[in-house]
């Protein structure tokens, strides 16, 4: 039982967040654009008194209610999971914070997922002004739910100032509202709305693909034209709301961006920057991808052609996440909890009396002699948020080669506020006896042999 | 745009002339997507061969060099060195002072050199000749003097500098 | 820009050239998928042209092959993504060119009139795996030096001629500067002075006979079959191909750059799990199952036997013409993907499955 440090091997439990958030990112943003997609495609489709629309849109609102339904769904709440066991201290000052929050986007879920499984049984049932009004409310419905969260999402980027006067004193949750319209409050929406708006024509070009093109070709060009229109707002103001947004980030969380972009380093250095390039990429690929594949020749758009740009919208979103995330370093609630849960005003309090006094979670192990058992409850308190033993930012790869004495100048950086780890990676904090035991830890995981680890640590797989 | 989807097009639209224009835009944005793309792959590659002139703009700014062991050098004789990115001529007079120029030939760049025995600074390539103390053009083609350092001599070593 | 354009054409005929490429058409079935890899193939050999002359700028063959390559990692701006790129697309291009060939064969390509091209086309990619294996002793670290030290107990397990042939391969009965001297004289001057006509052969012979199609769409009548112009249906979705091989490319060698290990030294013992690259690892494998002399002539009568027939498949495969599949040739096509593929997850099984 490794709770609340969650022991997720090789990959990490980051990751483990990260890969059902991209999952989520994927079909939530869908959930909102599509649900103006369908309103609007219905809107234009009975102004021109078009059946044969009618008919596919019903497909896709099908197929809609499902994604977002059962998958969408059911990923969010994967991420509640994910994150209470991979980051309990971060969730809880959330929930702490933002339960009423919370308690609105959850009436706002209801809302949504009811007049999304309306909307589609009733197709074809009731008057179509009855039914669009459904469809309207449906949209406005998913659009306030990302209103809501995003309010939550951003805080841990920027509490803002007022919140971070006031944090730890009890009276944090007064500031609900500064922090919920936090500095990169409004550019994060528009840009998440942007997202939006250009996933639902992605997911609508894998719906019209299926269309047989030798048979209903004029449909096939109108509907795969009309739904590469959606790319067209993100297409001019990306751009602008990327830098509006970068802007309200932090000066220190920027510097991130400048590390080295063009040195092999590796791992948090420069990965971020070449990350955040991919974002831009893959978003200059998609457009250039659909111009070519669907607007210039709608009729001949396959499935295949379709999947290709739903991964390339994939890479995107999850490339733009990472960057979002990573931003963040080295804190999960920005000025205010490093990644590994310790808070910063906490830092000289448990230099003095000692990290493990404080972390009554932090169980030791009692298979280990004493001393080895304290470093690796150092280890896992402290460094394995981030941090794998043998894969995904492995200990193992970043120490190794070196002896005990080196691997001890690394932790007296860490714990001296030493550049230029400390712009990502949190102090490490603890008496000397805490640091001496997490370096014997160290050692003797990286090198077993030569550096006489016990028996029980070098059995272990 | 294709022939076959030319005709749904005009049906479509209704009037030609809009498609022109939107096939105008459309065709712009493509390619003010393209040219971000050579950028993106114009830009790594254009510092990638930039690099050491870079790295010799950045030598360029040197204005100071330490030559330790250099204040043994013996009299009447002399040492080439690097002064960032150019070669550099340091002189030890038969009098016990010192001078140091930059030995690039102010007529076409040829490297000079020290002539102990004509107590002078010649260049091979067209004859130039300068005065070994001042670095003034005293001979052939150079037109004007070479450039010329400071020198400061320590205990530990000499110590050029640009004036 | 009309007029610009009206100046280009009355002097290079460009218009004959767009009529040309109009005319020339695509068949569309529900196999036209597999048309764009070779194209792919072409993409990553003009990246491995372009980024091979950047790194032929600052690396220096010789004694100091590993501090010029160390330098180019390390200390020129991008240098690494260059170095990077180029590893990377060394890779993705073999993969592109097996996925190539496997869907040529299996879509019966290779029945006449296109014979040559399949030959070309074997040989374009025996040229490719050379091109990998003298570029990857290139760097001069560790894991290059006894790669190629393994990778060429190869040929000299060739009867009588074999030794000979890896000494002359390596200028020596070990390798060393002499190596890299002629590897990377192999790999920037005659290798691509062979690969390029041949290229140019191969790219002919598409244009000459056109696309083939499959058997299957051979069996319907001609009015039901469906095509599309060549300019500019199908190079726009060419062109959408690359950006995305492109896009793969970038992603692979900025998110996981090409590492440089330790100097090689011949003193030191080879570091564990030191195997060539993953398309010699069937290969490779199979050498190391069949030990003793019986056993290599096992091994080399199988993979000539099957080099031969690979490359005689357009002989004793004629009849699957109109749409009458020739299911040997299927059959014998996916017992090869089976083997090869089988070979060499069991190669990686004996690297790093063992002691782990």
């Amino acid at each position: 039982m490794n709770y609340p440090f969650w022991d997720v091997p090789h990959i990490g439990s980051g990751w483990v967040i990260g890969i059902i958030a991209i999952f989520h990112v994927m079909i939530s943003h869908f959930a909102v654009g599509g649900g103006f997609y369908l309103v609007l495609a219905e809107r234009k489709a009975l102004r021109e008194n078009r059946q044969d629309w009618l008919e596919i849109l019903r497909g896709h609102s099908k197929f809609f209610l499902i994604l977002t339904g059962v998958f969408g769904a059911a990923s969010g709440v994967g991420i509640w999971f994910a994150i209470g066991l991979a980051h309990p201290e971060a969730t809880s000052t959330l929930i702490h914070n933002f339960v009423f929050g919370w308690a609105i986007e959850w009436v706002f879920f209801i809302v949504e997922l009811t007049t999304a499984a309306v909307y589609y049984y009733t197709y074809g049932r009731v008057s179509n002004e009855l039914h669009l009004k459904v469809g309207w409310l449906y949209a406005a419905a998913s659009l306030l739910t990302l209103v809501i969260i995003n309010g939550i999402l951003t805080f841990m980027l920027t509490p803002g100032q007022a919140w971070l006067n006031h944090a730890l004193s009890g009276r944090e949750a007064d500031f609900f509202w500064q922090a919920f319209f936090n500095p990169t409050y409004w550019p994060s929406l528009v840009l998440r709305t942007l997202v939006c708006v250009s996933l639902a024509g992605i997911w609508a070009l894998v719906t019209c693909s299926r269309l047989d093109g030798e048979t209903h070709g004029n449909l096939k060009t109108e509907l795969v034209r009309w739904s590469s229109k959606w790319l067209i707002p993100s297409f001019f103001l990306m751009p602008f709301v990327m830098v509006w947004y970068l802007l309200s980030v932090p000066e220190t969380q920027r510097e991130l961006l400048k590390l080295g972009i063009s040195t092999i380093g590796s791992g948090a250095f420069t990965q971020v920057t070449r990350v955040g390039l991919v974002i831009i990429m893959a978003s200059a690929t998609i457009v250039l991808v659909v111009y070519f594949l669907a607007w210039r020749s709608p009729k001949d758009f396959t499935f295949s052609h379709a999947v290709s740009v739903l991964l390339l919208g994939l890479v995107a979103t999850g490339a733009g996440e990472y960057t979002r995330e990573t931003l963040r370093k080295p804190y999960v609630v920005g000025q205010h909890m490093y990644s590994n849960g310790v808070r910063v005003k906490w830092v000289e309090k448990y230099n003095k009396e000692g990290y493990l006094k404080h972390s009554p979670w932090v169980r030791q192990d009692p298979s280990l002699p004493p001393a080895m058992a304290v470093g690796e409850a150092m280890f896992r308190g402290q460094c394995m948020s981030c941090h794998t033993r043998d894969a995904y930012r492995s200990m193992e790869r970043l120490l190794a080669g070196r002896n005990r004495e080196s691997i001890g100048n690394v932790l007296k950086i860490l714990h001296e506020n030493g550049e230029p780890y400390r712009r990502y990676m949190p102090p490490l904090v603890g008496t000397a006896e805490e640091i001496k035991a997490l370096g014997d830890y160290l050692a003797a995981m990286v090198a077993p042999k030569t550096n006489a680890a016990p028996a029980a640590l070098a059995a272990r797989p | 745009m294709s022939s076959t989807t030319k005709a749904s097009n005009v049906s479509a639209e209704g009037t030609g002339g809009e498609a022109v224009d939107r096939r105008v835009f459309v065709g712009a944005a493509m390619g003010a997507v393209g040219v971000c793309y050579l950028a993106a792959i114009g830009y790594p590659v254009y510092r990638y061969l930039a690099s050491p002139v870079e790295r010799a703009e950045a030598q360029a700014a040197v204005t100071e060099v330490t030559l330790p062991e250099a204040h043994k050098l013996p009299r009447k004789s002399a040492l080439m060195f690097k002064f960032g990115p150019f070669t550099a001529l340091l002189i030890h007079h038969e009098d016990g002072t010192w001078s140091a120029f930059n030995a690039k030939c102010t007529h076409l760049g040829c490297t000079v050199k020290y002539e102990p025995h004509n107590n002078r600074i010649f260049c091979e390539c067209h004859g130039g000749i300068y005065d070994a103390r001042s670095g003034a053009n005293t001979g052939g083609p150079p037109p004007r003097p070479l450039q010329v350092y400071q020198v400061k001599v320590s205990e530990t070593g000499v110590v050029v500098s640009k004036s | 820009m009309a007029s610009l354009y009206g100046w280009l054409d009355e002097r290079l005929g460009l218009e004959e050239l767009l009529e040309f490429a109009r005319h020339k058409t695509v068949p569309v079935h529900k196999h036209t998928f597999w048309y764009y890899w070779g194209g792919i193939s072409l993409f990553f050999f003009i990246v491995q042209l372009f980024t091979g002359v950047l790194l032929l700028v600052y690396y220096r063959p010789g004694p100091e092959a590993y501090d010029s390559v160390r330098q180019i990692t390390y200390d020129i701006n991008f240098g690494w993504l260059i170095r990077s790129t180029h590893s990377w697309a060394a890779n993705l291009m073999l993969v592109a060119i097996f996925v190539h060939m496997f869907s040529v064969f299996f879509m019966k390509a290779y029945r006449k009139p296109r014979e040559f091209g399949w030959w070309s086309g074997l040989v374009l990619l025996l040229m490719t795996m050379l091109f990998g294996f003298s570029g990857y002793l290139l760097p001069m670290d560790e894991l290059a030096y006894f790669a190629t030290k393994i990778g060429l107990e190869m040929p000299e397990k060739i009867p009588w001629i074999g030794p000979k042939i890896a000494s002359l391969l390596r200028g020596g009965l070990e390798v060393n500067e002499f190596t890299v001297q002629r590897f990377f004289a192999l790999h920037v001057v005659i290798l691509p002075l062979a690969f390029l006509p041949l290229l140019g052969f191969h790219l002919w012979l598409v244009q000459k006979h056109g696309n083939a199609v499959p058997p299957s769409e051979e069996a319907k009548p001609v009015e039901q079959r469906r095509t599309m112009p060549f300019f500019p249906n199908f190079l726009a979705k060419d062109l959408a191909m690359w950006l995305i091989a492109l896009n793969v490319l970038a992603v692979l060698a900025a998110l996981f750059p090409w590492q440089l290990g330790e100097q090689a030294d011949p003193t030191k013992a080879p570091p564990p799990g030191i195997h060539p690259e993953w398309y010699f690892m069937s290969m490779f494998y199979v050498l190391e199952l069949f030990q003793g002399t019986w056993g290599l002539a096992v091994s080399m009568g199988i993979f000539t036997l099957g080099l031969v027939l690979w490359t005689l498949i357009p002989f004793y495969d004629p009849d699957s013409r109109n749409g009458k599949r020739a299911r040997q040739a299927t059959w014998f096509g996916l017992v090869v993907v089976l083997i090869l593929t089988a070979t060499t997850i069991l190669g990686y099984w004996g690297v790093y499955g063992k002691g782990h």
